[in-house]
């Protein structure tokens, strides 16, 4: 009879001998039968990938999309419970893979960055009506004192090309890879914020200084704060003025959850 | 403790491809069964449609992941997760399988073979008892298909899921591709097989297709095989209160020629169908 460390050691050497090829196996297990949950591994962890990344893949083609997703589930073997998360981090292995083509990682941030929030929890974003009545009372130190609460799911990264039109091109099944080449900022001068519209996850690129406003504010600045640091840039007025009109889109766009101290009241 | 309410009918896994005709008109099925980890989610479009289908019709949620057989015990995130969701669905019931799939450090997202020895089924019947009193649920639990046996195993594997189902309480998914496939792969009779089980704790039946070669590959790609449908038609008349379904997660067709199949399904279990239409 096996004990229960010999059952333990068992399953701990049998996921080590799916992870990697060099292991040794056992001498009294069949290398063809096991082969065949080898290969479903793989098989199922490169398949999780690809319907994560369509986009990333179309854009590298399959041959390399493949061999990058093997290089990733090495470097990070999964374990969590559900077969989503396999992806995570896939833009981070693609940065080293892919230095001479830095749109690849953007462009697969970008697809995780939707995927995550297309099962982000359900929310209902501020409407403008609720905006301007709650802020109706609002005096000079509550504005400064403002702080946003963003949807569910929403993501800021800064980007150095135009994912935007590359994301476009990619949607068909058939893109050519070789006719679109994505323009590229530099430096970095955008940045992509994604979160879910309704049921939809939606992103837009936005320039440095509202992403910088955006970085801020995602990071639980108050409004008073991030506009101080935007005067250091374009000057006290200009801040503001500009400001009003970033926290006016935001609202319109549906990224805001809620407002303080509007929430406490 | 919830106890699985049986239910005779016919019915079919609840796959993305078929969102929108489940949501725009009634499919003619008795209940569909989902993969329970991809509504283990936050919030979003899946669980919006799975509300609204349940709103219709039974669900049973069916796991892989829940890893009923590692000696690393269970998972209680995992779990905590499943009964919220069970929480919010009010499923028919809550299934997985009768194998193991992680250890603490890694997952295999695969349905990995277990020994069939005292230990691991102690272990197996352990893990069933926790995660049934953290669920407040009596699971139902599928038989596996495999494809490697273990040198020092010390029962049949038909052997080893009845014992888990007599102590644990446990339930029977009894799924009939699993069966052809094992058989083949470790050279048993299919129909011995499943006689031996204890029939009366069967609260459901899968019916897939497989891939064939000098080892049978569980793919669930393509239609139920002949040997499958032949195994079902002798089984059905010994089952009461069963739900049958057709399951398919890959190269998944148009719905109506699930429904076809599914039409199969009722012509051959005549039993079931008279029981369910009465």
């Amino acid at each position: 009879m096996t004990s229960p460390s010999m059952l333990a050691a068992q399953q701990s050497a049998f996921i080590e001998l799916l992870l990697d090829d060099e292991q040794p196996m056992p001498a009294d297990w069949d290398k063809l039968r096991f082969d065949v949950y080898r290969n479903a591994y793989r098989a199922r962890i490169v398949d999780a990938i690809r319907d994560t990344y369509p986009r990333t893949e179309r854009w590298v083609g399959e041959d390399a999309f493949r061999r990058a997703a093997i290089h990733h589930a090495i470097r990070r073997p999964p374990n969590s419970w559900t077969l989503d998360a396999v992806g995570e981090g896939f833009s981070e292995v693609l940065s080293e893979l892919f230095s001479n083509d830095p749109e690849v990682a953007e462009l697969a941030w970008l697809e995780w960055a939707m995927h995550t929030a297309f099962v982000s929890a359900d929310a209902e974003p501020l409407d403008s009506a609720s905006f301007a009545s709650g802020t109706a009372g609002f005096v000079e130190n509550d504005w400064a004192s403002m702080t946003l609460r963003f949807l569910p799911g929403t993501q800021l990264q800064s980007v150095e090309h135009d994912i935007a039109t590359l994301w476009q091109s990619l949607a068909a099944r058939d893109h050519d890879a070789a006719s679109t080449s994505p323009e590229r900022w530099t430096p970095a001068t955008r940045s992509c914020v994604v979160w879910r519209h309704g049921l939809k996850p939606v992103f837009m690129l936005v320039d440095a200084d509202e992403g910088r406003m955006l970085e801020h504010m995602l990071e639980g600045s108050s409004y008073g704060d991030a506009c101080a640091a935007f005067a250091d840039t374009v000057g006290s007025d200009a801040a503001v003025r500009q400001a009003g009109a970033m926290l006016a889109n935001w609202i319109h766009q549906g990224m805001i959850l809620t407002v303080s101290p509007l929430e406490a009241s | 403790m919830n106890t699985p309410s049986p239910l005779d009918g016919f019915g079919l896994g609840l796959r993305r491809d078929h969102y929108d005709e489940f949501l725009a008109c009634g499919v003619a099925v008795d209940f569909v069964e989902v993969i329970s980890e991809n509504y283990m989610v936050d919030g979003g479009n899946p669980l919006r449609v799975l509300e609204a289908v349940r709103r219709d019709i039974p669900v049973m949620l069916h796991g892989v992941s829940m890893s009923l057989g590692s000696a690393d015990g269970l998972d209680f995130d995992y779990l905590a997760r499943l009964k919220k969701l069970a929480d919010r669905i009010e499923p028919q019931w809550v299934s997985d399988h009768i194998c193991w799939t992680r250890t603490s450090a890694h997952n295999s997202h695969d349905l990995l073979p277990l020994p069939y020895t005292r230990e691991s089924l102690e272990n197996f019947v352990d893990n069933v008892e926790r995660a049934q009193d953290f669920l407040q649920r009596e699971l139902v639990l599928e038989n596996p298909s495999s494809y490697m046996l273990f040198p020092g195993d010390e029962m049949t594997e038909r052997e080893f899921i009845a014992e888990i189902v007599d102590r644990s309480g446990a339930w029977l998914l009894l799924d009939l591709n699993n069966v052809i496939v094992s058989a083949h792969n470790h050279g048993f009779s299919a129909n011995d097989y499943v006689r031996g089980l204890p029939l009366e704790r069967v609260r459901q039946v899968h019916l897939a297709g497989h891939t064939d070669g000098e080892i049978k590959i569980d793919t669930h790609d393509a239609p139920v095989d002949e040997a499958t449908w032949r195994l079902y038609s002798s089984v059905a008349p010994m089952l009461s209160d069963v739900a049958v379904m057709i399951e398919r997660d890959d190269r998944i067709p148009s719905l109506s020629e699930l429904l076809d199949e599914l039409a199969l399904a009722r012509d051959l279990a005549p039993v079931i169908e008279h029981r369910r239409s009465a």
